[in-house]
């Protein structure tokens, strides 16, 4: 077809991706995508918030907790966490509570595990950076008004660096989807898998991979959108400096 | 900017094709001839086929045989080449067949119908069925035990296709490779794992506890082993089956039988009579 001209001989055949039973494959791969993206992204973000403000508060012993953590966890890379949690982590546990954990989804649950950690210790760097370019001035008003350091930080900073890191932490979250597709080294049926199942049942390389690569696409632009929409909708008025539009 | 743009959509087109134009017409004789080098696709862990022994070098049944046909291929081209070993995997060896990243798949792939449809295969050169490996004592003695276990596969193979097709009330977990399915196996997340039987014959005997591990059932599925090679290319498959054909008339095929599956090895696989004849007779006269 399109690339005769080239000498290659692949024959397309796009309806391998709404035969069933891949379509079947593809949807649930998809659905299991979402689910372990957004169980880890919510744990990730809890994660990032503690941890994140924990580097910044002015009481040494805790800060030093919370930069282990993230250097610890950002250090390593995702996929060698994914094993861990799978091959490693279980071993730690008493035998009847391992047994349980095998029958009840222990792929999954490893999955999230190892994404939640390791993204929440890179959301910790984004909230941090979100935190500290807000003025010490905030701080010291907080303080000098009669809040503790705890309440200034919920009432106040928090707040305004959730705003402030809107843009990198969108970055992270769409590297947490596309992370999410580790986990079929450890056996989740996701996306990816299913895709490359496909692949394997039918030999059709180009378009079960272009199928998952445009699935992961939309999903991306979607939260992309989602998150520009959210930052229009709480931006708080006069916080941020908004240039006119371009000139070219 | 415009102009910029135009430029370089341009010279991408022109360098993609002047990159594809010989990479795909060539057959593998004359890629082999060119580029003085033979890949074949092996495993890292699937003895005694194609694994890494204690020593940390590539040994193996597949990579002996293939040593035949690297031979039979230099003396049909009339030079040395030399002969590259890739590790591949179910899921990935089609693929890498396909793009000439490897040129035979020489490891433990199953000849059947739908493969051939991407790939073509030499003579069988070993047969075998899939079984399950559990630990000893376990319930599992077959298919009829295995509703609601947790059966372990590597994404890709034919066994997974068999199981996901016919038992399916049994609990499919896939797994890359041969490694991490055992390592899961080892750690009480399966409860049996399922593969060509002379493989978890393998497993059994290469693994730290031989006598933990028992190997059960009755050929759910038939495996004929061939090597795989890129379609539409008669001459080396040809060259390929000629070196298998010598090797089981002259007796080296035996030999190296006796050196993998033999009573001294690490792997005791006594040779079924059915196969030997099947073995003779695939030998065509010279």
């Amino acid at each position: 077809m399109i690339f005769g001209f080239l000498g290659m001989t692949y024959e397309f055949k796009w309806s391998v991706l709404w035969a069933q039973p891949h379509l079947t494959w593809l949807i649930d791969g998809l659905l299991t995508t979402l689910r372990l993206a957004s169980i880890s992204w919510c744990i990730a973000v809890l994660l990032g918030i503690v941890f994140g403000a924990m580097r910044t508060v002015p009481f040494r012993p805790v800060r030093v907790v919370a930069t282990a953590y993230v250097e610890f966890f950002r250090n390593v890379p995702l996929l060698v966490w994914l094993f861990f949690w799978y091959f490693g982590a279980p071993e730690a546990f008493p035998e009847p509570v391992r047994q349980w954990f095998i029958r009840h989804g222990i792929e999954f649950w490893s999955a999230v595990a190892g994404i939640s950690v390791y993204h929440g210790a890179r959301f910790a760097e984004v909230i941090r950076a979100g935190i500290q370019a807000i003025p010490r001035t905030q701080l010291e008003a907080g303080l000098s008004s009669g809040l503790s350091v705890a309440a200034t930080y919920r009432l106040i900073i928090i707040p305004i660096a959730l705003r402030l890191i809107v843009p990198p932490a969108t970055n992270e979250s769409l590297n947490l989807l596309k992370n999410t597709s580790l986990a079929m080294t450890i056996g989740v049926a996701e996306l990816t898998f299913a895709a490359r199942q496909i692949e394997t049942y039918t030999a059709k390389a180009v378009e079960a991979l272009t199928s998952a690569a445009f699935i992961y696409l939309v999903l991306c632009l979607s939260i992309s959108s989602v998150m520009n929409w959210l930052e229009g909708k709480f931006a708080i008025p006069g916080l941020i400096a908004r240039g006119t539009g371009a000139e070219h | 900017m415009k102009r910029f743009g135009l430029a370089l959509i341009l010279s991408l087109i022109i360098l993609s094709l002047a990159a594809a134009a010989p990479a795909q017409t060539q057959s593998t004789l004359e890629k082999i001839k060119n580029s003085g080098v033979f890949t074949i696709g092996v495993r890292n862990a699937s003895p005694p086929f194609s694994f890494i022994n204690k020593q940390n070098e590539r040994a193996g049944f597949s990579n002996d045989l293939a040593e035949l046909i690297h031979k039979a291929i230099e003396k049909k081209l009339g030079k040395q080449v030399k002969m590259e070993m890739k590790e591949t995997s179910p899921a990935t060896r089609i693929a890498l067949l396909t793009s000439m990243s490897v040129d035979l798949i020489t490891e433990t792939m199953t000849d059947t119908r739908p493969r051939r449809d991407s790939v073509d295969f030499s003579l069988t050169y070993f047969v075998t069925g899939a079984d399950f490996i559990v630990k000893k004592g376990s319930p599992i003695k077959g298919t009829k035990d295995i509703a609601g276990k947790r059966i372990g596969t590597q994404q890709g193979s034919t066994n997974e296709r068999v199981l996901r097709e016919k038992y399916t009330q049994a609990q499919l977990v896939t797994f890359p490779d041969q490694a991490a399915a055992f390592m899961a196996l080892q750690q009480g997340k399966l409860d049996a794992y399922c593969n060509d039987a002379i493989q978890l014959w393998g497993l059994k005997y290469k693994s730290a506890t031989p006598d933990q591990w028992v190997v059960v059932g009755d050929w759910i599925s038939y495996e004929p082993y061939g090597f795989a090679m890129r379609k539409n290319d008669s001459d080396f498959r040809a060259v390929v089956n000629n070196a298998l054909m010598e090797a089981i008339e002259g007796e080296e095929y035996f030999k190296l039988y006796e050196k993998w599956f033999g009573t001294k090895s690490d792997v005791p696989y006594p040779m079924n009579q059915t196969f030997k004849t099947f073995l003779l007779y695939q030998v065509v006269p010279k």
